[in-house]
């Protein structure tokens, strides 16, 4: 059967972009790399390393597979980690060093630059929101469906 | 604004829920008959809150026209994340579902398109 339309363009944009599996392959192995060592110090040098590139030419295949920097995914991963921790009762500062972060201020600035909130406010937000969800849960529906337009207002 | 609705437009609604329950492994989760059709909507089973894919049913002309323009240019209508492509495809050509693109990797995402029998080409990815 002739490829269709869309698989030539599927193939196309491979050829051009994509055009070397071993080398996308190594890239996912290197952001698997930070997916599971968050936590620690890592440098991009590392990062590369795992992924056997220099550090130029994994920065830009990254980038390209990804459509942000290492550093920028790190970070991401480690403010979603810290969202996670917020919803428990740990220190904002044991959550800043335990996902990764080397200083107070920079994870509170990043972390409000990520999701518009300072770290305390939105263990505050996601708190009410845990409160109002366990008090709807006794309320019988038609009245949780009426009371979520309220809940939903900000 | 959240989006909790997402839709394929389908020929025959009956089919298509066959086909996306039985073959896709979704789980109905609305069906109310509004007349000549019904209001059917489809979740995934690891998600029952999460988005509903609405099986619209094909009453509009122009749609058939928008919806086999893009059959035919083998364009997906719309794409569903899987955890595993390569077995989710021997899965599907093991119950006899037709493939227009077998696994193919494109950097990060490895996708694969098929025929839903509704009208529409389908795509998985795996990230």
């Amino acid at each position: 059967m002739a490829p269709t339309f869309y698989h030539q363009q599927v193939l196309k944009i491979k050829g051009n972009v994509f055009p070397n599996d071993d080398l996308c392959r190594q890239v996912m192995q290197a952001k698997d790399f930070m997916d599971k060592h968050f936590a620690d110090k890592i440098a991009l040098k590392d990062i590369s390393c795992s992924a056997c590139y220099s550090s130029f030419h994994f920065l830009r295949l990254f980038k390209l597979m990804y459509g942000k920097t290492p550093h920028q995914y790190l970070t991401d991963v480690r403010i979603e980690k810290a969202k996670e921790f917020l919803k428990t009762d740990l220190p904002v500062s044991v959550i800043c060093f335990s996902v990764g972060f080397e200083s107070i201020g920079s994870f509170k600035m990043l972390f409000r630059r990520n999701t518009g909130y300072t770290p305390h406010a939105y263990r505050q937000h996601s708190l009410r929101k845990n409160v109002t969800a366990s008090s709807l849960k006794y309320l019988p529906f038609f009245f949780s469906l009426k009371k979520s337009n309220f809940q939903d207002g900000k | 604004m959240k989006i909790k609705l997402t839709s394929v437009i389908v020929t025959d609604q009956e089919k298509a829920l066959k086909f996306y329950t039985e073959v896709l492994g979704f789980v109905k989760k609305t069906e109310i008959p509004m007349g000549e059709h019904k209001w059917l909507t489809v979740v995934s089973p690891e998600e029952q809150s999460g988005v509903e894919l609405v099986l619209e049913p094909m009453g509009f002309q122009p749609a058939r026209v928008y919806q086999k323009a893009l059959y035919d240019a083998g364009i997906p209508l719309t794409a569903f994340a899987v955890d595993d492509i390569q077995k989710e495809y021997d899965r599907l050509i093991g119950c006899g579902v037709a493939f227009s693109i077998k696994p193919t990797n494109m950097g990060a995402v490895t996708l694969a398109v098929f025929d839903d029998t509704c009208g529409n080409n389908i795509q998985i990815f795996q990230v």
